[in-house]
């Protein structure tokens, strides 16, 4: 446990390297491609509070900004081992697989979450009502909730990376075509992860800070259940295939 | 099995395969048996070897060991515990087949990363490190990243990884793999080095040479069965019929009068067939007796593999 502990320092490490850099350089050039020709455009005009026409853009793009930063944190988290062979010599050391990945995931977790103060660091600057503390509250948030689906996946297949996403994106596509029925199906969506949930969140966490609790709890209810899931299939299952 | 009740009888016994078998299952509903029945036992401070053809099954009865993969039958267990609960609780000192390591990592901080979730306290990691380097001749090396290391240098890099601590199990998979001839003997020597009364070890190879020189056991493998369990001591060896390959120095004349169902195999150089070591020495005794000037007597295949010819022979 304690070597685990230690250990963290170069997972941390391995995050800043390998995701988090592009997670930071991504976000930046975001922003800045959407926002900087609409601030000469406006001018004088220009605000950066919540009453400025482009907030509403602003919360967006910060939104898809996490989803697509938790979507590179949690990327090949279990398979990467295990696709190139890696496992074999971490885990021939007196160490537990299970312990090993939660610890990476919650590591992670950090590195997305200073990734995203860097960038709501950048944001203030030209938007100056845009909160920090409320954008790491979210971040933080939705790694639980699309991080959960996200490791388990990494677990269960060798394909995370384009089942997260395809999960993602059906979950929005069949919640939009069948979730306003009054059928079976409407039912049945309401199993899928609840994305449906993040502009919402978005809007009321990031914008106002504050949101449904039900809302945020069965965000993170959700991301945490698979995540148990995967460390469950992770202390059954072989690491080898 | 010969040899295989000795052993567990006289030394405490460390691994314990028992009735293990393992079926790979597709989605489509094929299945492949990679292991079957097999139990074996191996004792506290001994050496074996693993050998059989490729897709034999040794890399599969490995990873069992490990616990990377789950037996779908029968057990695997060390020191009384899962294998896997072993593992995680003790650590195994492990070289695998495949060296795999991060790419962009150094050498040395590699071996720094592994050191540290072995558990070598913070002090001594970086004499532990050092001590490695300088033992597998990476000295020169350690600042290089994995990806540019050639395949020797990365089998050393590996087998580096697996002594960084003092492990009473060793499990080395092809460990010469890919090693120069006189890496290939350093790492005889190495290996030698490790022999010691509380440590168990286990190599499997193709190079039934190096088995032969190193293991006090061999467990030759076939289409995922134990087919035989080999010692590679002289003194078990007790050929129905074994082909020597006798070189003179003077008397080839003479070896010609005295042997003449031996087979001219080159310049002074006489193939002899015999039924037993006892009849192999009576031969030698004879010619040397009249005057021959034995230069070297070689066995065309040795104990190993012989026996191995004949187990694979069998099984396919």
């Amino acid at each position: 446990m304690i070597s685990l502990a230690k250990y963290s320092l170069w997972q941390f490490r391995d995050f800043v390297l390998e995701r988090g850099i592009a997670i930071v350089l991504i976000g930046s050039l975001w922003g800045y491609v959407m926002f900087e020709p609409l601030r000469r455009a406006m001018g004088p005009q220009w605000t950066g509070d919540q009453t400025s026409p482009v907030w509403g853009v602003a919360l967006q793009v910060a939104s898809a900004v996490v989803s697509l930063s938790v979507l590179i944190a949690v990327n090949g988290i279990v398979s990467g081992d295990r696709k190139a062979g890696y496992y074999r010599f971490l885990f021939s050391k007196p160490i537990n697989p299970v312990i090993y990945y939660a610890q990476l995931f919650v590591v992670y977790m950090v590195g997305v979450l200073v990734a995203m103060l860097i960038l709501s660091g950048l944001l203030r600057t030209i938007f100056p009502a845009f909160s920090v503390r409320n954008f790491l509250l979210y971040a933080g948030l939705i790694y639980v909730a699309m991080g959960g689906i996200g490791f388990f996946l990494s677990v269960a297949t060798r394909y995370d990376w384009l089942t997260l996403a395809v999960v993602w994106l059906g979950s929005r596509i069949l919640r939009s075509v069948y979730g306003s029925r009054n059928d079976w199906r409407s039912k049945a969506v309401e199993l899928l992860p609840p994305v449906h949930k993040l502009d919402e969140m978005a809007n009321s966490l990031i914008g106002r800070g504050s949101a449904d609790t039900s809302d945020a709890v069965w965000l993170v209810g959700y991301g945490l259940v698979f995540f148990v899931l995967g460390l469950v299939i992770l202390r059954r299952g072989s690491l080898a295939d | 099995m010969p040899g295989a009740s000795d052993h567990s009888a006289a030394r405490a016994i460390v691994i314990e395969f028992k009735n293990v078998g393992k079926t790979y299952r597709s989605l489509l509903g094929n299945s492949v048996k990679a292991v079957e029945e097999f139990s074996l036992v191996v004792a506290k401070g001994e050496i074996l070897g693993i050998a059989g053809p490729n897709g034999a099954g040794k890399t599969t009865l490995i990873a069992m060991m490990l616990g990377y993969l789950r037996p779908t039958a029968g057990t695997v267990e060390i020191d009384g515990l899962s294998a896997r609960h072993y593992v995680e609780r003790n650590g195994i000192g492990y070289l695998s087949e495949l060296v795999a390591i991060p790419p962009k990592w150094r050498a040395y901080t590699a071996l720094v990363r592994y050191a540290t979730l072995a558990g070598i306290p913070d002090g001594e990691i970086h004499q532990r490190v050092g001590y490695v380097i300088e033992l597998l001749g990476l000295s020169e090396h350690r600042d290089k990243k994995v990806k540019a290391l050639s395949k020797g240098n990365l089998q050393r890099l590996g087998l580096a990884q697996a002594l960084l601590r003092d492990e009473k199990i060793l499990v080395l998979d092809e460990p010469t793999h890919g090693l120069d001839p006189v890496w290939t003997q350093r790492f005889r020597d190495i290996v030698d080095g490790l022999r010691r009364p509380d440590r168990t070890i286990l190599i499997a190879s193709h190079n039934l040479d190096e088995l032969q020189r190193l293991a006090d056991r061999v467990a030759i493998i076939d289409r995922g069965r134990l087919q035989r369990l080999v010692s590679t001591g002289y003194e078990h060896a007790a050929p129905a019929m074994t082909r020597f390959r006798i070189a003179v120095a003077r008397g080839h004349e003479l070896v010609r009068a005295a042997l003449p169902q031996a087979e001219e195999a080159g310049r002074d150089e006489f193939n002899v067939t015999v039924h037993s070591i006892q009849e192999l020495n009576s031969t030698l005794a004879n010619l040397i007796a009249q005057g021959v000037l034995v230069a070297s007597v070689v066995p065309e295949h040795s104990v190993l593999e012989q026996q191995f010819r004949e187990a694979v022979g069998e099984s396919s």
